[in-house]
């Protein structure tokens, strides 16, 4: 099989998946209760509750309440954000940029860092660079987010004061439009260098503290899984041909070494997309994740529902995207199947 | 640095292509030091099929590794010895005419033991090639049979791929060392995407065709059919006996001197083992290969090669002439083996076993290490190292290492 059929045929599956996704998410958020609370005041008298819950469809049976917030989705109705106090479907777009930029550059950290570090320390197994390094992926995989945050803001904010919080510099970002919603694509797109460079300087400190606790979990695989790779019989192969030591490690063993890491790549994602509540928090983003945590605190039930669709879809397609590299790194994967 | 500046003083008679004296590589473990190889020392004469018998864990395959200083140091540690290999230069002190430095060969003799990591390379897949025991595991399974073939024309054939496309008037300049990088591997990131754009991808794709005609050509010296198609396969997509071709193609690409096979055809089904082994064989006479034949099998040995080293448990027990050893052998290890094989002529009934296990190579006591499962065993055996030694001045290449015959 082709790999072209095989993303096809993945393709196809997709919307199976999402509309899994769907009933999941509404069913265990419905067990939570009526959501009704967030559209009621103290004023409403009975007669005015029933009115409203009707309004909502929240008087029918759950199954066919689902319908109508499906109905509802389709029609580019995502319902009431309480906590908010405006449609879903305003105020997500900028949101979702915001945490995405910062999932991002999160996740560029990680990969890079992970993939260089763990093959550094892969091919120089048992040196001191290996130690080092595994002492750092060590206390990277088990710091605590929070911790680890709060530790870079107490270093570089409130003393060294090198980096900021926040997103960005108001007045740098008022004058420009936004066409991504993405700061430093949009500060690039209008040509202005300052606001380019503010929107990575605000973003450098979360998406290290986001990204840390990844980029160990990659670097620990990578190395691990190529210290596997060098010890297999094509190594030594490949070295009787006369390779240079360089091509040895980056062409052939770095190359199936990034198999089982591949892997693991999609499955960190993941873990960044929950990272950005507490990063977001913490670094006083302005994002999905604060958003979120309220909304759950509040009972706002749209928006979690929106924003667990949301990520369970992003989730599905860098998955997706994640087999479809893994199928080009290992051609058995797609005639095994 | 070349590694013909590396000749040693060592002598080499003139009929040998490698000597390997003394040998010992030994491995670090949590018990002690394993000693896999403990002072082995063989010949492999020009032209010529040696073969390396013994049974598993005896330290055949060390043995072949260390040709290539395939061994990884740590846990590896090269204890001693040398192996001696005729390199094809000209000496370096007297240009072919024939010195004492050059045991009168006229060539560079090296050490293969003590050449630096770029001077080993230059030899690798060069002038010694390998084919390994399982090429289900010695091919990338990430990368076509063509990428992997195609490396060895690009480490070591890279005139050859610029004359057969035809560019050797345009290597000059810019294009000459885009050209050079691509086909050594040394592309980054800017310099791969000028050569996806003209006019440097027209000369990319010159290169590439001269090099698919060569791993065609490599593949069809195997009678490998359809090497065109076969060349865009991963391995996976290859049978075994297929992708031991493919690896004896990559193996005999260069037309090596000295090619090692360790145990080729031990993967292999039993009705495709023949025609592999076939195939070895009616290469070595056509390109005239010295060959070190590592494996197990004793009958094997006997149907293809012209000499015989019979090892056990870290040690040369006896070596001479394929027939001899056949016919006369002289080591009761070598007999017991012998006794062990079935034969046409053998009458019915069981086969001879050799009684006893394989002694622990971690720290061994001296003595010979065949005694403890020796029917033969003298008193002195078990205290003393018995040598290696010419059995009668008839046969000078027939040695034994044993107390029976001193």
């Amino acid at each position: 099989m082709q790999i072209r059929d095989y993303i096809i045929r993945r393709l196809l599956v997709l919307p199976v998946l999402i509309i899994g996704t769907s009933i999941i998410v509404f069913a265990l958020t419905r067990i939570g209760g009526s959501p009704i609370g967030i559209y009621l005041s103290h004023e409403m008298n009975p007669a005015e509750v029933q009115e409203m819950k009707e309004r909502f469809h929240l008087d029918k049976p759950v199954p066919v309440q689902y319908f109508y917030w499906i109905k509802g989705v389709t029609q580019g109705d995502l319902g009431w954000s309480g906590v908010a106090s405006a449609p879903v479907v305003d105020v997500f777009p900028k949101k979702f940029a915001a945490t995405m930029e910062l999932a991002i550059a999160a996740g560029i950290v990680a990969v890079s860092l992970g993939i260089a570090l763990g093959t550094f320390a892969g091919a120089r197994r048992n040196k001191l660079a290996d130690h080092i390094i595994r002492v750092v992926s060590v206390s990277g995989a088990s710091m605590p987010l929070f911790w680890f945050a709060i530790l870079l803001l107490i270093i570089f904010w409130v003393w060294l004061g090198w980096f900021p919080i926040g997103r960005s510099d108001p007045n740098l970002f008022e004058a420009i439009p936004h066409p991504t919603g993405f700061y430093t694509i949009d500060a690039l797109l209008a040509g202005n260098f300052a606001a380019f460079r503010d929107a990575v300087w605000h973003l450098i400190m979360p998406a290290v503290a986001l990204g840390y606790g990844a980029t160990a979990i990659i670097a620990r695989m990578m190395r691990s899984s190529l210290i596997e790779e060098l010890q297999e019989d094509y190594v030594d192969a490949a070295k009787a041909k006369g390779l240079a030591e360089r091509v040895v490690l980056k062409k052939h063993a770095r190359r199936n070494a990034l198999i089982p890491t591949v892997t693991v790549i999609g499955l960190t994602f993941g873990f960044l997309l929950q990272g950005t509540v507490v990063a977001e928090i913490i670094f006083r983003w302005p994002g999905l994740g604060r958003w979120m945590a309220s909304a759950v605190l509040r009972g706002d039930q749209a928006t979690i529902m929106t924003y667990v669709m949301f990520t369970s879809i992003l989730f599905l397609i860098v998955n997706l995207v994640v087999d479809i590299i893994y199928a080009n790194l290992d051609r058995r994967v797609v005639l095994g199947e | 640095m070349s590694p013909d500046t590396a000749y040693t003083s060592d002598s080499l008679s003139e009929n040998l292509i490698a000597s390997v004296t003394n040998l010992k590589v030994y491995f670090q473990s949590k018990q002690g030091m394993v000693h896999s190889v403990d002072g082995v020392s063989f010949d492999i004469v020009d032209g010529e099929m040696m073969g390396l018998v013994g049974e598993t864990g005896c330290g055949k395959s060390v043995t072949a590794r260390s040709f290539m200083q395939l061994i990884q140091t740590p846990p590896g540690v090269l204890a001693g010895g040398k192996i001696l290999f005729k390199s094809q230069k000209n000496c370096n002190k007297c240009d072919g005419a024939g010195c004492v430095a050059c045991s009168k060969t006229g060539k560079n003799i090296l050490d293969l033991l003590s050449l630096s990591e770029s001077q080993i390379r230059e030899l690798r897949g060069e002038r010694i090639a390998m084919i390994f025991q399982d090429p289900g595991k010695a091919l990338n399974p990430g990368l076509t049979i063509r990428t992997q073939l195609a490396e060895v024309f690009q480490e070591h054939r890279e005139n050859d791929v610029f004359k057969k496309a035809g560019i050797t008037n345009n290597l000059d300049g810019i294009n000459g060392y885009l050209l050079k990088k691509y086909i050594r591997q040394e592309l980054n990131l800017i310099t791969k995407l000028m050569l996806k754009f003209p006019p440097f991808s027209g000369f990319r794709k010159k290169v590439d065709k001269a090099i698919d005609g060569l791993v065609t050509e490599a593949l069809s010296e195997t009678q490998i059919p359809n090497p065109n198609k076969i060349m865009e396969r991963y391995p996976h997509e290859l049978s075994g006996g297929m992708k031991q071709r493919v690896m004896i193609a990559q193996a005999i690409a260069c037309n090596p001197d000295l090619l090692i096979a360790d145990e080729p055809t031990t993967a292999l089904d039993v009705t495709v083992q023949a025609r592999v082994l076939d195939l070895i064989k009616d290469l070595q006479k056509r390109h005239q290969t010295s060959v070190l034949y590592i494996s197990h099998d004793l009958s094997l040995v006997r149907r293809i090669c012209d000499r015989v080293a019979v090892m056990y448990a870290g040690k040369i027990v006896e070596t001479g002439d394929a027939e001899t050893i056949f016919n006369n052998p002289k080591h009761p290890y070598t007999q017991g083996l012998i006794k062990a094989l079935p034969s046409m002529t053998h009458e019915r009934g069981k086969l001879e076993a050799i009684e006893g296990m394989v002694p622990e190579l971690i720290n061994p006591k001296t003595g010979c290490r065949f005694a403890s499962r020796c029917k033969q065993k003298k008193s002195n055996c078990e205290n003393n190292d018995p040598e290696l030694k010419v059995l009668s001045n008839k046969d000078k290449s027939h040695k034994v290492s044993c107390f029976l015959y001193e």
